[in-house]
Formats: C-alpha cells, structure tokens, sequence
C-alpha cells in the first residue's frame, strides 16, 4: 500500500469555501482563491489501536502460558499451602467445580516481610514463577537501538524484513493466552483495551504535511489528541471525514520530522511521543525515540506502525489495574506480566538499580480520513487540515 | 395508592362525554353559517402548532398523527380528503387525554386555567365556563356557541361530580373538545359576499382561520380574532393591517416550514430506509438534519435574505452539522464543548464544490433513491412532480424486466448504461425519458448523497439537456433548473392551493395567472407572493360554480 493522495476522495475539489477561508485563518490547505499552495496536509482519526503482534506457530518454545488456574496452582507451594489442601482444590477444579479457596489465596498472593499483600498493587511481592517470554524470529517495529543484524534480540519485520527489530514487549506478552495475534486477529486484551479507550477517551488525530504529498520528500508528522471522541457510523464503523478539533493541552503535542517516500511515511527516531490516554489502558502513551511507518489505502484510510521506547511500569499499571476480575476474564496473571515486562525491558536503566525502565514496543493503529483543526482563544478553529 | 378519582376509568365518563360532543356536533348552525364548503383534517404540524399556542410549548401530545393523503402534490389538498380512521380516533383520543390532563395538573393549572374553584372537588360551573370560552374560542378558532358552551360546563361538572375532583372534571370535558371535529377539522363557513352578488365569502371567522393557517401554520391569535369579532377582516385596510403584521412575526417561519415540509415531501422521511452495509453514514440522525438542513437552507434564501425564489436552487449557501459535513466531506467542527449535542453552523460551499442548491442535498439525493443505490429515474420524476407539477405517469403493470435481467450482464454498468435499455424499449421509454435525463445530472452523487466521480469503476457522465439546454454536471444543472419557468409557476399553483386547502389549478386559473405575473414582478419574491394570495380575495371567496366543483370532487 502507498500513499496516494490524489486518490482520495476528489482531492482536487476539496478546497476550502471562501467564507471558511474566513473562519479558519492559516489554513493548511489554500482555498478556492487561486493562491499558491504551499503545503498540503492530510489528517486521520484514529480508528484502532493495539499492539503490533505477529504470533506464528512455535514461536513460544518454551511453550505459551497455561491457563488461569494452572498459573495459580504454581503459587500455592509458595504460599505455604499444605499439599493436601493443594490436591483438594485441584481435584475441585479437575471435576468442574471451583473452589472460593484458590481465589482467597489469589488475592493476597503477595509477600512482604512473610505478610500477604495485594499482589496488583504489589506486582513485584509476588513470586517470579519465571514463565517464558517468546522467542519467535519475527516482530512488528523498528531497529530502536541501531544495532541491526547484530543484535541478538532482535528480531525481522515481518512486511519491510528489516533485521535488529526491537519489541521487547512482545517477547515478554507474546506467549500470554491473550496477548496472542496478529494485526488482523487482535489479541484478547488489546481488543478489549480499544473497546475501553474508544468509548473513552477522546480520539487521536494523525496528520501529515508536505509540499506535494503525492512525490517524495520531508514531510512533517503530528500526533495530537482531538477534544472530541471518535465519531461512529450506525454500524459502529469510524465515521469518515468528521472533522475533530485538536486539544491545545502540551500534554498531547507531538510534531516529527519524516520522509515520504514511495508512497510510505516514514518518522525515525524524532524524539518523544505522548499523548494522554485513558488511565485504565495507561495514563499516557509515551514513546521515546519515536518510529513511525505509515500508509495509506486506496479508499484513504490509513495504517500504520508506531514504535519507540515506553516505560514498561506503565504498561503493567493497565493490567494491575484490573485486579481478580480482569485476570479472569482479560489478560491472564498480571502478576506474572509484571515479572516479564521487567525481565525483557531493554532501555533506560536506573542509576542505581541497573534496572531497564523502558522496554522497546511497536503499535498498530488505523485511521480513517479526518478533518482537524486547532480552536483558538476566540473559540474559533484556526487551522484546518484536510484529509 | 392512587387518589380514588384516578382509579376510575374513563370509560365511566364515556356517556357523560358522548352526550356533550354529540350536543356540540349537532348544535343547529345560524342563517350566516349555512353554507358550509372544505373542511381540512389538520395537520399534525398545525396540532401541535395550536396546542402550544393555547396551552404552552412544554405539552406533551403523547400520540402519534394517522398519515395523510397526497393530492396535487400536497397534504394540505388532500387533507380536505380525508377523515379520521377508528385507530386515529384512538390516538386523536389519546392524545386529547394526555393534553387535557397536563393542562390541569398541578403545574400547569395555574397558569392556564384563569380562575379557582370555589371548592376543589366540586363543580364550579362559572369557573368551568370561563375556562371553556377562552379555551373553546382558540382551539374552535370561533367563540362557542351557547349551546356549545353548556355542554362543555355540563360535562365538566358530571365529571366533577363523578371524580369529586374540579380539575379531573373539566380534563374530561376539555379532553371532549379536542376530541371534537370542531377542533379536528378546519371548516370552511361562507356567507353571501355583499360585494359580489351570486358569490360566496368565508364568515370572519373562517377568514381568519384561513388567513392564519396559510401564513402561520396554526390557528389565528387573540388579535386575529379579534379583527374578526369586530368585523374589520372583512375591510381592505383591516385585512392588510393583519396580513402585514402576520408576515413580519417570526411565526411566519412555521407557515413557511410547514409548506416547504409539505411540499418537499418531507414526510417521506418518516419511511426512508437505506441499506447501512452500502451508506454506513445513513441513520435517522442524518434523516432528521438533511432535512433541517433543506429547510434551513431554504428559509435563509427566501425569508431571510428575502432573495429570489430560484436561487434555491443554485445557492451555495448552507448550514451543516458536523455529522452532515462528514457526507459532504467538508470541515464541519463542533463549536460547543465536547460531548455537548451538535449545533447548526453557517457553511458556504466555494465555487469548485459540487453541492450547489437543494437538488444536490441529502434531502433530495437520499430521499429519492432507493435503499442501496441511486436512482436517475426517482430522483427525475420527483424533479418533475414535486418542483415543477409536471406529472409522470405510473410503470404499467405488465413491465417486461427479462430486458434487464437476461442478456448483457449489467451488473458493472453505470446507470447510464443500464438506463439506456429503457429508452430502447418502447414501454419504457416514453416515461423515462421525461425523467432519466434530469436524474443522471445528479449521478455525481450516490443513493445518500456523498459525492463521487466513477460509478461501477467508470467515470460518470453527468451531462444532458432540459427543454433544450444543455448541462455537464450538478452545478450547470442547477442554473438551467432554476432558469426553467416550470419552476416558479409550480411554485406559484402549489402555494396557492396549499393556501385556500384545496387544488386550485382547476378552477382558479385567473388568479393563478395574476399571481404568476405578480411573482414575477416581485423578483419571484416568495414574501410577496404570499401577501398577494393572503390579500387576495380569492383566497376568501367562492363562487358557485367553485363550491359545486369542490361538491362534485
């Protein structure tokens, strides 16, 4: 797929109207007057969002995560529970039946100074029942850290085939039950993780500015938060060419530099993303040594991969979050997440500790053609960007 | 526990309320009220219209209207068709129920009921009967009549009686009355015209009940009836010093909607339906604001701005929500805070758009398509009947569809190509060439009204010819429409039908001919036009030659 601007949907008609070039001052866009185009611009709501995961056979060879209660039974020696105690509630489970004694140990499955504590809120008070990470030759994302072939975690892209492909955090999720898919078959919990974010949180816009869209060249990215929620179609499709107006909160700001070339985006280490997002996924999507390679579909909508380093605390913070009842029926043990998140990270160590912070991670988000524009102190929008 | 009073079943009331309706209904009328010429169901526009007016906007009417049946183009003609079904009476009852109860609860007694009962669960007769006078004088749009009055004051004090509540009493009986036909219906009383003899003219009354429902959409005001208690209705200057002050409140706007509304077809929405796999943008939220969006459009040209007529048709001019914009694929961005309901802003497509004019809205577009794709035939024969009154003949009922369904797969083709067998068919052709022509100008946009440059992977072909002018697209389109005289003189024969309730086409060409010279004098003003049919006389009056058509009718 590339990115063909001069097939959208009539680019060439979509000019803005003499009175809007009134409302919307510094338009991105000229309008109908006959100027000079500048630059042009075209933007994206955010449509789908979840992590970029590529799942093959066999790429688990220390085999994928067992269920639920097959994890929990692991705990129970090292809780203290005396082996009878351990074949009752196993046999409970075996015939069908559950047993309310393996969810009392569950929760408070932690352990400090030999008192049992909540172990969401004490990830790392929980036993390291060291499951393994995968081990798959092949992964969504970028080479962050410049190694290329030769670093030996990394792993080849899937679609570009580049080597030295940094995704840590699909190393250490990607053998989770349900962390488990591929871009068109989400995995469990980042399915249900959209579902929370869309409904909300306001919608993300992408934008893309350059001089001539259609050829090769600089081009300048931004990825911004809209005050309004995606907007849907009956059908709950995203709704295209609904216009969005940006969130002025620097929190949310993102501008890099990129390249088009042959039709495909491309941003390559500019700097830090974050844009606020809801706190039950993660309070804020950061990415630092920003990646980016995007498309664009013949009917315009867009899709693309993000990628850079995110502090892997955040990401857990999402699972924890979600206590007895997300383990259950979303994301498997947190617990255990937590212990893989901090084995895998591969960025930013502490001074202290050593420890990584961060861990290397790529995203697969989709998007459908927008208008944005930013409101000013008048309440205005001042600056439109077409689709 | 319900109070006692509201446990007993309207059905107790039913004979005390048969027998004051039917006392009203066969109240014998006077020698001035003999002739008695259309009577019009209204509409349900004008239902709510008058029920907010006399009893406020916040009543809940709490029923739903039966349909009305389309005549010359109109609801409003063939209102004067119809009667009321005995599921509609139902509803009418319903309703009826539901307002007169709200009007005397507690938060609403005070406020419209302009006197206390000596004694709160016992009959007050004199309270009753100022009530119903000024009530009965508004919703019949003429004062009672004595004997139409008892028998509302004597229904309200059975019911009291029957309930020991005042309030629950003159609900029932105020319930009977806009149950009635006198309410339901507008009738057409006429008198002898001491100006021209053999001729007939609406009593003052009926005047102003005419005058009002044409420029208001709604019955006349106290002043209104005032003018026609005293007589000066009937007087040059009375009626003009009416008709100015009528077409300068902003309640014009209703009688302009509601024409529009009827003209358009606007009804139509109530049964849209289109296939959401094909328009996923298509809900009944959409529905509702294309066609705002057509009537916001239209008011701003010929009321606001005052503008000619036509130049619906061609202006670029409109007002949009965010989610419309989306189908136009224009910047449409939410002025209010987030999450806030979606508010109307001005927009005016540039000169490079394609949307120009009403026939390029989704109330056009989408409306006259069927549910999965366009249709150059619909959207052709509703240009002809609702625009300019021309009127295309049904499909015969032996259609030979083997032409389109065997043969040369067609399932690739654009609709010009599929439509071309029509022409080639001597059954079909003498229609759809009367049609398909006009249609296949708006074939830029598809069955919801986005706009699109290929159909089936071939690029459209949106040019054509219309009583020998030619067109390329939408936009040249709408300039040879709006230069069609089709379009003004339809304008003009609907809006004066519209305004007397029934097809004036027939028998009142002379005035439409002098309205049409008059329109075009105007600049084909519609402001103007609508004073001169609302100071015309003949909107008031009939000759017998009329009256014995609208008989044989």
């Amino acid at each position: 797929m590339a990115f063909m601007p001069n097939q959208s949907v009539c680019l060439s008609r979509k000019t803005i109207s003499a009175a809007m070039v009134a409302t919307f001052a510094g338009l991105a866009t000229v309008g109908a007057s006959g100027s000079v185009r500048a630059e042009e611009s075209r933007a994206f709501v955010v449509s789908w969002f979840a992590q970029a995961t590529y799942t093959q056979e066999n790429d688990c060879s220390g085999g994928v995560h067992p269920a639920l209660e097959e994890v929990y039974f692991k705990y129970l020696p090292h809780l203290g529970v005396e082996p009878e105690t351990i074949d009752e509630i196993k046999q409970s489970y075996a015939a069908g039946e559950e047993d309310d004694r393996l969810k009392d140990f569950m929760m408070v499955r932690g352990r400090i100074d030999g008192e049992p504590v909540n172990p969401w809120t004490y990830p790392a008070a929980v036993q390291d029942l060291e499951l393994p990470g995968l081990d798959g030759e092949y992964a969504y994302g970028f080479d962050l850290d410049g190694q290329g072939a030769n670093d030996p975690d990394g792993f080849v892209e899937p679609e570009t085939f580049e080597k030295g492909v940094d995704h840590q955090l699909y190393r250490a999720l990607g053998c989770a039950r349900s962390f488990r898919g591929s871009l068109t078959d989400s995995p469990t919990y980042w399915a249900w993780a959209w579902g929370q974010l869309v409904s909300s949180q306001p919608a993300w816009v992408v934008t893309v500015t350059g001089a001539d869209l259609s050829k090769d060249g600089p081009v300048t990215v931004k990825f911004e938060r809209a005050l309004e929620h995606l907007r849907v179609n009956g059908d709950s499709s995203p709704r295209a060419n609904m216009a969005y107006r940006i969130d002025p909160d620097p929190r949310s700001r993102n501008e890099f530099p990129g390249q088009m070339k042959e039709g495909v985006v491309t941003v390559s280490g500019g700097g830090d993303m974050r844009v606020l997002q809801n706190p039950l996924v993660a309070p804020e999507l950061m990415l630092r040594n920003f990646h980016m390679r995007m498309d664009v579909a013949a009917d315009g909508s867009m899709r693309a991969i993000i990628g850079g380093y995110q502090p892997w605390e955040d990401v857990y913070w999402g699972f924890g979050n979600l206590s007895i009842g997300g383990e259950q029926q979303v994301i498997g043990d947190a617990s255990q997440l937590y212990h893989l998140l901090k084995r895998y990270a591969d960025a930013d160590p502490n001074p202290e500790t050593g420890q990584n912070m961060s861990i290397s991670a790529a995203y697969y988000i989709e998007g459908v053609p927008a208008y944005v524009g930013l409101p000013s102190t008048s309440g205005l929008t001042t600056q439109a960007a077409r689709n | 526990m319900r109070p006692k009073h509201k446990m007993l079943s309207h059905l107790k009331y039913a004979g005390v309320l048969a027998a004051a309706i039917s006392a009203v209904i066969l109240t014998p009328v006077s020698g001035a009220e003999q002739s008695r010429t259309v009577i019009n169901r209204i509409t349900e526009s004008q239902y709510a219209n008058i029920i907010a007016d006399v009893f406020g906007s916040d009543i809940d009417l709490g029923g739903r209207f039966e349909p009305g049946m389309r005549q010359d183009g109109l609801l409003a003609v063939g209102s004067s068709r119809v009667s009321v079904t005995a599921s509609g009476m139902e509803q009418y009852d319903a309703m009826a129920h539901a307002i007169a109860s709200t009007v005397v609860d507690d938060a609403h007694r005070e406020m419209l009921v302009p006197c206390t009962p000596a004694a709160a669960d016992k009959p007050d007769d004199a309270c009753a009967e100022t009530f119903f006078s000024g009530a009965g004088l508004l919703l019949y749009r003429r004062p009672l009549t004595a004997s139409q009055l008892d028998a509302y004051v004597a229904a309200a004090h059975i019911g009291t009686e029957q309930a020991g509540d005042f309030y629950e009493g003159l609900s029932l009986s105020l319930a009977g009355m806009l149950s009635s036909p006198m309410f339901l219906f507008r009738e057409q009383r006429t008198e002898p015209d001491p100006d021209r003899t053999g001729q007939l003219r609406l009593d003052a009354y009926s005047k102003a009940a005419q005058l009002s429902f044409f420029l208001w959409d709604s019955g006349p005001d106290a002043q209104l009836l005032e003018v026609a208690a005293s007589g000066a209705i009937h007087t040059d200057e009375g009626l003009k010093r009416q008709v100015d002050r009528m077409l300068a409140s902003p309640r014009l706007e209703s009688g302009l909607r509601a024409f529009f509304s009827d003209n358009f077809r606007f009804s139509e929405f109530g049964t849209l339906i289109k296939d959401t796999i094909i328009f996923p943008k298509f809900d009944p939220a959409v529905a509702e604001q294309a066609r705002e969006q057509t009537m916001r459009t239209v008011l701003d040209v010929v009321m606001k701005q005052n503008a000619d007529y036509r130049d619906i048709f061609t202006t670029k001019r409109t007002f949009l929500t965010p989610e419309l914009g989306s189908i136009y694929n224009v910047p449409v961005f939410k002025s209010g805070p987030n999450g806030s309901p979606d508010q109307w802003q001005p927009y005016e497509f540039s000169e490079e758009d394609p949307f120009t004019g009403i026939l390029t809205q989704i109330s056009f577009t989408a409306l006259h398509s069927p549910a999965g794709r366009s249709s150059p035939t619909f959207r052709g024969k509703a240009l002809r009947e609702i625009m300019m009154c021309q009127e295309v003949p049904a499909p015969p009922g032996d259609v030979d569809f083997t032409l389109f369904e065997s043969g040369k797969d067609l399932r690739n083709a654009t609709a010009r190509e599929r439509l071309a067998l029509h022409s080639a068919e001597p059954m079909c052709a003498g229609c759809h060439k009367i049609t398909d022509p006009l249609g296949l100008a708006l074939e830029n946009f598809d069955g919801l009204g986005e706009f699109r440059t290929h159909d089936n992977g071939a690029l459209i072909d949106a040019s054509g010819q219309l009583n020998g002018s030619g067109f390329d697209g939408a936009d040249d389109f709408a300039d040879v429409v709006r230069d069609d005289p089709a379009i003004t003189s339809c304008l003009v024969e609907r809006m004066s039908s519209y305004a007397v309730g029934r097809s004036a086409k027939d028998d009142k060409k002379d005035w439409i001919k002098g309205l049409n010279a008059d329109f075009a004098q105007t600049g084909f003003r519609i402001i103007g036009l609508m004073r001169a049919i609302a100071l015309s006389d003949d909107l008031y009056t009939l000759s017998n030659a009329e009256i014995s058509t609208a008989a044989a009718k």
